[in-house]
């Protein structure tokens, strides 16, 4: 291979990077590339709702408007079930590291729903919902399960608690 | 409608990596291709790896750590685990996430043997269970014998690595289709009914012969051992260049098959998490549905197409790789050409199993201390004390898994660019063919490459 080959390549490898560079410079806002494809689930949009605390509470003096304000409580997630399923299939529950997870799920029959991770469980009956109220300190994708459905042979997974990093 | 997580779903403790994001996904891309080109430009004019020198230890460490008892220590430890995995798999709680068996088997064996094999050779050789109960066998009956004992048959040239090929996929089946792969009875079984197969094999062949080509776990911790530093020359343990194993290996038939059994089912792995499967899965599972098999079943054979289908694909985009590189000249056959460059695909194919497997490995890995305590998932049984632990799933946040996925593709790419272009100084008489014939090997390398990084940034819905 000649010297003028080898310095081909290196200006080839200089050029890519330059071009790398200018196209994946990292933008200044606390949004992530979103997948198109996402939905929480009926209820408030807790990645909104997350953004809005973290900025309210880092707060740094005579920055942009936000007023300070006491931190909002953490939107509640929905999830209802019929039968062990969600209608529609399971969805994600998108928190942000450290944000304060507070998950609703309504069933029409007795149910046992487990969060896997951070292995948490509790039951819901008609009338009387499975509430969760946990700090989302693991970072991860988590199943959230139904253990009727899974006795059923079913379909176990009624959503994915998705925990991003902050 | 069953669960589409066809593989160890409760065994993966219901925990997933998040996809790399789109920008970690550009820049880790060009890196690639920006250490691809400054590789062309810097690589050695005269291949380096083919020898790759020999240092010894003192002796005294060698004459120790291979003396007849170590051996013997070794060989009983690995026949005990798998006893170990046996008892508790048939007699144990079919829970798979409560048993010793399917975390064994899966996590501690199959995925912690790699980093293992990378850092300190090939260790597995030692403890390998069959090779250590086939040698005892041996030993007892040479004792036994009155005359010599009869010539085990010579290993065919054409079986090649086919054994292990078929091995390999056999478990990836069992990992990645089979609908109740992780029951603790299932692994109990097949654990069972590998030992019976390469017994038999081990009797015919000879031990060494099957255990250097024929066993399925042998071959493929060995050749990732080829990457290691850490060697053993005859009665000698010492270093020699890392990657210059891989550099020394000679590929029959069958290695080509193997390599891409190992890098195509971790590719359908990790892209049965995505839409492009999960939108075909429904009209492939109704056409086995029609063919009346049960909706088990027909799950399973929609799996195993899309295992055959990532292994085919890999294959056949090698294949079509080495055609281009055949193509600049030479005088080598496609065939022999194929086999010539495949020891360059163990270093990606390291690369993918760490990227996609590290998490699983570090958090269900954790699970064997509970397991260890009681292995067979008893009530009150606390062996050593640590049946009440849990698993720790802090130990890593999701930004430091994504660079370390990252940084494992990035080096294995390198690694595999720099064996292909050592053997290609080699086999091309003429350097400038050989350059030309990188272009191909490259393009390769870069596409499985980039693949890796399009299965890491999936996501999961």
């Amino acid at each position: 291979m000649t010297t003028r080959h080898r310095i081909g390549f290196v200006v080839v490898a200089a050029l890519i990077a330059a071009v790398a560079i200018v196209l994946l410079r990292p933008e200044e806002s606390s949004e992530r590339a979103e997948d198109p494809g996402e939905r929480t689930t009926q209820g408030a949009d807790s990645r909104g709702g997350g953004a809005e605390r973290e900025a309210g509470g880092r707060g740094t003096g005579g920055g942009p408007s936000n007023e300070p304000q006491e931190p909002t409580e953490s939107p509640v997630q929905r999830i209802v079930l019929e039968g062990g399923q969600v209608s529609g299939g399971p969805q994600d529950v998108t928190v942000t590291s450290g944000e304060q997870v507070r998950l609703v799920v309504t069933s029409d029959g007795p149910d046992e729903i487990h969060v896997h991770g951070y292995d948490l469980t509790q039951d819901t009956a008609p009338g009387e919902p499975a509430r969760f109220t946990f700090e989302a300190d693991i970072e991860g994708s988590f199943e959230i399960e139904s253990h009727t459905a899974e006795d059923a042979g079913l379909e176990p997974l009624i959503a994915n608690l998705v925990v991003e990093p902050s | 409608m069953l669960s589409l997580l066809a593989h160890a779903g409760d065994l993966a403790g219901g925990r997933s990596d998040l996809p790399i994001p789109e920008e970690l996904f550009g820049i880790a891309a060009a890196a690639v291709l920006v250490v691809s080109f400054i590789g062309l430009a810097v690589l050695w004019p005269k291949p380096r790896l083919e020898d790759g020198g020999f240092k010894a230890f003192p002796r005294v460490l060698s004459r120790v750590l291979l003396s007849a008892p170590a051996q013997i220590l070794y060989g009983a430890v690995g026949v005990f685990l798998l006893g170990l995995v046996v008892w508790s798999g048939l007699t144990g709680v079919q829970v798979a996430s409560a048993n010793f068996a399917p975390t064994f088997v899966y996590v501690i064996f199959w995925l912690g043997l790699v980093p293992v094999a990378l850092l300190f050779g090939d260790v597995f050789r030692a403890f390998n269970p069959w090779r250590a109960i086939a040698r005892a066998v041996a030993w007892v009956a040479q004792g036994a014998a009155r005359g010599p004992l009869p010539a085990p048959l010579t290993y065919p040239e054409r079986l090649g690595h086919w054994p292990a090929a078929i091995g390999i996929f056999a478990f990836a089946v069992l990992e990645l289709v089979v609908s109740n792969g992780t029951v603790p009875q299932t692994v109990a079984i097949a654990t069972l009914v590998y030992s019976a197969i390469t017994f038999v094999a081990m009797a015919l062949y000879g031990v060494d012969a099957w255990s250097d080509r024929g066993e399925a776990f042998g071959v493929y911790f060995g050749l990732f051992a080829r990457i290691s530093p850490f060697c053993r020359r005859g009665d000698e343990l010492g270093l020699r260049r890392p990657l210059s194993g891989l550099a020394g290996l000679t590929a029959t038939a069958g290695t080509v098959p193997l390599l891409a059994v190992m890098i195509g089912s971790v590719t359908f792995d990790g892209a049965s998490e995505a839409p492009l499967w999960t939108g075909v899965v429904p009209d492939i599972n109704d056409f086995f549905g029609s063919l009346s098999l049960s909706p088990e079943k027909a799950l399973e054979a929609t799996f195993l197409v899309g295992l055959l289908a990532g292994i085919g694909l890999v294959y056949g985009f090698y294949r079509l790789g080495v055609a281009g590189a055949r193509s600049v000249g030479g005088s080598l056959s496609g065939e022999r050409l194929a086999k010539v460059f495949v020891p360059s695909l163990v270093p990606i194919a390291l690369a993918y199993v760490a990227a996609h497997y590290m998490t699983y490995l570090l958090f269900q890995g954790q699970a064997i201390s509970f397991l260890a305590s009681n292995p067979l998932g008893e009530d009150g049984v606390d062996i050593f004390g640590t049946a009440g632990t849990a698993i720790d799933y802090s130990l890593l946040g999701a930004e430091t898994v994504w660079y370390y996925q990252v940084a494992f593709v990035i080096v294995g790419h390198v690694a595999a660019l720099t064996l292909a272009h050592d053997k290609a100084l080699v086999v091309y008489d003429e350097p400038t063919v050989a350059v030309r014939s990188q272009y191909w090997m490259l393009t390769v390398m870069v596409g499985f490459t980039c693949l890796a990084l399009l299965l890491l940034s999936q996501s999961n819905t």
